[in-house]
């Protein structure tokens, strides 16, 4: 087809301390990408990074981070990925790495691959934790509330009605 | 952004997360919801409760579409962060982000229908429409999208449908009704059916006009004009009634003519009542300046008996507005009178408004209903609006004077004018109309005519019209008649002997008898004798007894079919109405040399309410019916002012000229800037308008400071001059800012005679040509320079003949030659004329800078700009091809000097050339007269507004 391609990289930010994790601000990784860059591959490197590169989406509880880069140079840019040691955010040197998860063509395959790999994760976390009953309670009401079945079709319902409503 | 692709972005980006941050204090508004995100950010109920910040993100997110830009703000952040971190929040945090990308995923991101969510190889044709096209888990999804699409279809539709059913709505009443309704706004001619039927109809003047046909059909008009007959409905034209003493008026309404600009109201020929007549009407003692508009009038023939003088005055409607009170307060008419108790009046124009509101408990039941409901009560059917609809019953349409006894009466649309023209328009008149059978019943009868048959002198004089009139039938040209002879009549109703099939009016050709062409000649020579021009139409009452008593088309069909013998013609019955008409002759052209009395006709005045009846038989005649476009090109082709078109002077005039200004603006600006003319680079400086004003002024400045140096050699040494005066009469009017005496159009036929005169060439004996060959003072400095004096700040109308191709336009602009352009054209007269250099356009880069500089720079980086600074134009003002206001010199912009501005110019199919009409100053065209080789005179050359090519015209001034 006709379009601008990119390319989606899904990766993880790894901080040895959990609650730095908050800090976090999509400005400040995006800044640090561009550095990372800057510094490995010079001025061509740092005027790549400035075609379409975007942060498009962060959570500050989970580390996750999607970055979107021009698909022509992305791997030289990716490569600078693992350069990043910290995250200078609000005024705070943030300690970290990127660890790279998956490399998507569109948003869309790397939303289905965080799913998939969140719940591997959830899965994987409930057998393993036995400390509180009440905490274990929780875990498996969240694996309950993101499970896929079920979701799609009740979903789209819910939008149609919000639409009706929008409509009135 | 527009808000439509804002509200687009949007919905399309609704399903997609955002960023889950934590906030900062200024980042509230632009953290978007997440599903369910602000439940799971409470990572430990108690302990986050403490914290104002995630208080605040509880509150129903602000959604900010897709914004999400960064707010700075890092203040009092480290007080706020969780200590520690619970296993439970690490489950849910994930299990947040699993459903938030769940429903990014999964859900469509598209507004549209469920099938885009197929892919292309999975679609079939016609899904939308079958449902059952879709694979079955996206069936039930598809089925309600469909139902909410049919219902909301169903709820828009139920707001358009009319209470009414389409056949109650169309059947007769219930359509009077609604036409009434719509006869509030705009006043409809009694055609007005019958034009939007056929025609592009206008709102303007407070009436809707028909502009032109639906069809192609400007030449046939223009033959229909030049060899048959053309008719247009004129009735929007005002009638205004005045009555009293004779003197008393003649006295009032001098003060508002004069008699050096042509016979006024009290001319003789006029006063008898044998003639119409038309005058240009000043505001009272102000001539030459204030002028009003043209009007003509018509005297009521003085009968022995009645003392008190009538006299009509038509005016056009733009023009209504300003006559009127100077007519009040010249005759001292201050008294309203309320309107008159008669039921005829009253019931006609109250009628509409209890019957134009139909009872609303009517209007809510069903059909049959409220049939019922309508027969019960009994109501009177809806009566047609005759006359005006838009006055209110109670506003005054009569004025009486105490002191004078002088009775103004506004007439409007009590009068049905209709124009032919044409050199065979008498012939269709004397096919339509049959003068009025006499019928001799003795009982009295309730219609004005078998009344009028009892007394012997009606009799009489009806039995002279109607000699006149079968006299009139033989005449080979309506031109061949003395203009403005007035035939008042009494004729059957037309719808009597309407033809079966429409057929062409031919004319009468049997001249057999000898007598006949002995009254021919007498009618030619002397026109109607005056006893003959008295009508029935002048007494009100009898105006109103004819409208009241018309039988209605479905009495008169009803009474044909009782017809003996099928197809038959109806006799005139004592029941059919006689309708009294006055047949006013309408001079064609009169001014000029060429084409005499082109496009003369007769006008027909009838009774209001008697439209329709006379206008379809005249259609059924084979006459061509126009709009207001023909009647500007039948004005042009008589080289005649238009009003309120070529009065620029008259208050009517100048609002149209705005208006006309503003609607060429309007379609100017919607053009694309690239595709537009650049009338700088045309060095045209107003295209829109013409700014006579100023040009009067510049030339007046021109000839008083230019008469010390008359011996001057040359054009471009003039042209130079003029520039230095420009620069002068600039800096003066911002010095001064006095209000300098208005321009006048030199209407004064004396001092128009003479012009003429200078104007025509000399041929090669050095005599004139023309008529006004004996009249002439040579052209001379002297006797120029008593012209100028004398008429000051003054334009003229001229009539421009193009001497080679070319098509003139409007706004055109007509400038003196030079001695080398003249030189050129006595060598070869078929010389196409010379080339103005083009323009350069200084505020295109001005327009570029500004647009670049505001795109970049901030604002106040603009206002240190140094051409900003002393650029009195903001940039919102200046429009890419368009002089801004003050205009620069109009006279000496370009490297001919301009005279003045065409205001009608068309390729006249009278003439086989390009013809324009148009005014020129006075004091330009005397100086460039005096300074032409005497063959040469009145050579002149005329420019396009978007042209660059000047063409060489013949000025003509007609008298």
């Amino acid at each position: 087809m006709v379009r601008v391609k990119s390319r989606y990289l899904l990766c993880e930010i790894n901080v040895s301390d959990r609650r730095d994790l908050l800090k976090l601000d999509d400005r400040a990784v995006a800044g640090s990408v561009k550095a990372a860059v800057a510094r490995t591959h010079g001025d061509y490197g740092a005027a790549l990074c400035s075609i379409r590169f975007c942060v498009k989406y962060l959570n500050a509880h989970t580390g996750i981070v999607f970055l979107r880069f021009h698909k022509g140079f992305y791997k030289l840019l990716w490569s600078a990925l693992p350069f990043i040691t910290s995250i200078e955010c609000r005024g705070q040197i943030i300690p970290c790495f990127l660890n790279c998860l998956h490399v998507g063509g569109t948003i869309r395959t790397c939303q289905k691959f965080l799913i998939r790999y969140n719940t591997r994760q959830l899965h994987q976390m409930l057998p393993k934790y036995k400390n509180k009953v009440e905490e274990k309670r929780k875990i498996q009401e969240a694996i309950l509330s993101c499970s896929l079945t079920g979701g799609g079709n009740k979903a789209l319902e819910d939008e149609l009605e919000s639409e009706e409503e929008d409509d009135e | 952004m527009s808000a439509a692709k804002a509200k687009m972005r949007e919905k399309k980006m609704r399903n997609q997360p955002a960023s889950v941050q934590y906030p900062s204090p200024s980042h509230v508004e632009s953290r978007a919801e997440n599903g369910g995100e602000g439940d799971d950010v409470r990572v430990t109920g108690g302990q986050s409760d403490a914290h104002p910040s995630w208080k605040r993100q509880q509150t129903p997110p602000v959604r900010h579409g897709w914004v999400r830009g960064h707010h700075n703000g890092d203040g009092g952040y480290d007080t706020e962060m969780p200590n520690h971190i619970t296993a439970g929040a690490f489950a849910r945090a994930r299990a947040a982000e699993v459903s938030a990308m769940l429903k990014a995923a999964t859900e469509l991101t598209c507004s549209s229908h469920v099938f885009r969510a197929l892919p292309k190889h999975m679609r079939r044709r016609a899904m939308s429409h079958n449902t059952k096209r879709l694979p079955r888990r996206l069936r039930n999804v598809a089925n309600r999208m469909r139902e909410k699409s049919l219902q909301a279809g169903l709820k828009k539709k139920k707001e358009l449908v009319k209470s009414k059913s389409r056949k109650a709505r169309r059947r007769h009443g219930n359509l009077l009704l609604e036409f009434n309704r719509r006869q509030r706004k705009n006043i409809w001619l009694e055609t007005h059916i019958w034009h939007a039927k056929r025609f592009h109809m206008v709102k303007k003047w407070g009436y809707c006009l028909g502009v032109r046909p639906t069809y192609k059909c400007y030449r046939p008009c223009y033959r229909a004009m030049s060899s048959h007959c053309l008719l247009q409905d004129l009735s929007y034209y005002c009638c205004i009634e005045l009555k009293g003493e004779e003197d008393k008026l003649l006295a009032a309404l001098t003060q508002l003519t004069c008699k050096e600009a042509g016979p006024t109201f009290a001319a003789a020929m006029f006063l008898s009542g044998a003639r119409q007549g038309s005058v240009t009407v000043y505001r009272a003692g102000q001539y030459p300046s204030d002028p009003l508009g043209p009007v003509t009038f018509l005297w009521r023939p003085q009968t022995p008996g009645l003392t008190p003088r009538q006299l009509w005055i038509w005016a056009h409607p733009a023009l209504k507005q300003d006559l009127l009170p100077e007519l009040q307060s010249v005759c001292q008419c201050s008294e309203a009178m309320a309107p008159p108790v008669e039921p005829e009046v009253s019931r006609a124009e109250a009628d509409p408004s209890p019957q134009a509101e139909p009872n609303p408990d009517n209007e809510l039941k069903a059909g049959a209903k409220r049939k019922r409901c309508c027969k019960d009560a009994g109501e009177p059917p809806a009566k047609r609006i005759l006359g005006d609809g838009t006055r209110l019953p109670t506003s005054p349409v009569t004025w009486r004077s105490s002191s004078t006894g002088i009775v103004i009466n506004d007439l409007t649309m009590e009068i049905v004018r209709y124009r032919l023209i044409g050199p065979q328009s008498h012939s269709v008149l004397a096919e339509t109309l049959e003068a009025a059978t006499v019928c001799d019943e003795l009982k009295s009868s309730p219609f004005w005519w078998p009344e009028h048959c009892k007394d012997r002198s009606n009799m009489k004089l009806h039995q002279q019209q109607t000699d006149v009139f079968n006299v009139l039938k033989g005449i080979y040209s309506s031109g061949e008649l003395p203009p403005g002879t007035v035939l008042g009549l009494t004729v059957d109703d037309p719808r009597l002997t309407l033809p079966r099939q429409k057929v062409k009016a031919a004319p009468c050709v049997n001249r057999d008898q000898v007598g006949d062409e002995e009254k021919r000649n007498q009618l030619m020579l002397k026109g109607v004798p005056l006893q003959c021009c008295q009508s029935f139409l002048w007494e009100q009452s009898v105006r109103e007894n004819v409208t009241d008593n018309k039988i209605s088309e479905q009495e008169l069909n009803r009474m044909r079919t009782e017809l003996l013998v099928p197809g038959s013609r109806l006799g005139p019955g004592p029941q059919q109405g006689r309708v009294p008409v006055l047949l006013v002759h309408q001079p064609g052209k009169q001014v000029g040399d060429e084409l005499g009395s082109w496009g003369s006709g007769w006008d027909l005045l009838l009774p209001k309410g008697w439209g329709m009846a006379f206008w379809v038989p005249l259609v059924y005649r084979g006459v061509r019916v126009a709009g207001l476009h023909m009647s500007l090109k039948h004005s042009q082709d008589k080289a005649a002012p238009h009003f309120p078109h070529d009065y620029p002077d008259c208050p009517a005039g100048s609002r149209f000229q705005e208006e006309q200004e503003a609607e060429f603006l309007e379609t100017f600006r919607r053009r694309p800037p690239a595709k537009r003319t650049n009338y700088i680079k045309h060095g045209c400086l107003a295209p829109f308008r013409c700014p006579w004003q100023q040009l009067a002024e510049e030339w007046e400045l021109l000839a008083t400071d230019g008469g010390a140096e008359r011996k001057g050699d040359g054009q471009t040494q003039k042209a130079r001059k003029s520039h230095e005066v420009m620069e002068e009469v600039t800096s003066q009017q911002t010095v001064a800012a006095a209000s300098p005496p208005s321009f006048t159009v030199l209407r004064n036929r004396k001092s128009l005679r003479l012009l003429s005169s200078w104007c025509r060439p000399l041929t090669c004996r050095g005599q004139r040509r023309g008529r006004g060959a004996a009249v002439a003072l040579p052209l001379s400095d002297s006797a120029v320079t008593s012209f100028h004096s004398a008429h000051k700040m003054s334009v003229v109308w001229v009539r421009l003949t193009l001497l080679s191709k070319g098509k003139p336009e409007a706004h055109a602009m007509v400038c003196a030659p030079t001695a080398e352009d003249l030189k050129l054209f006595g060598k070869s007269p078929e010389n196409c004329g010379p080339q103005e250099p083009p323009h350069k356009d200084h505020y295109k880069s001005r327009i570029n800078h500004k647009k670049k500089s505001s795109k970049t720079a901030t604002p106040s980086q603009v206002s240190d700009d140094p051409t900003a600074s002393t650029d009195p134009h903001s940039p919102s003002d200046l429009i890419l091809g368009l002089w801004p206001d003050p205009l620069p010199s109009v006279t000496s912009h370009c490297s001919r000097v301009t005279l003045g501005w065409v205001t009608q110019g068309d390729f006249s199919l009278s003439v086989g050339r390009g013809e324009a009409l148009g005014f020129v100053s006075v004091s330009g065209l005397l100086h460039t007269l005096l300074r032409q080789p005497p063959e040469l005179r009145g050579t002149l050359l005329l420019r396009n507004p978007t042209s660059l090519h000047y063409r060489f015209v013949r000025l003509n001034i007609d008298v």
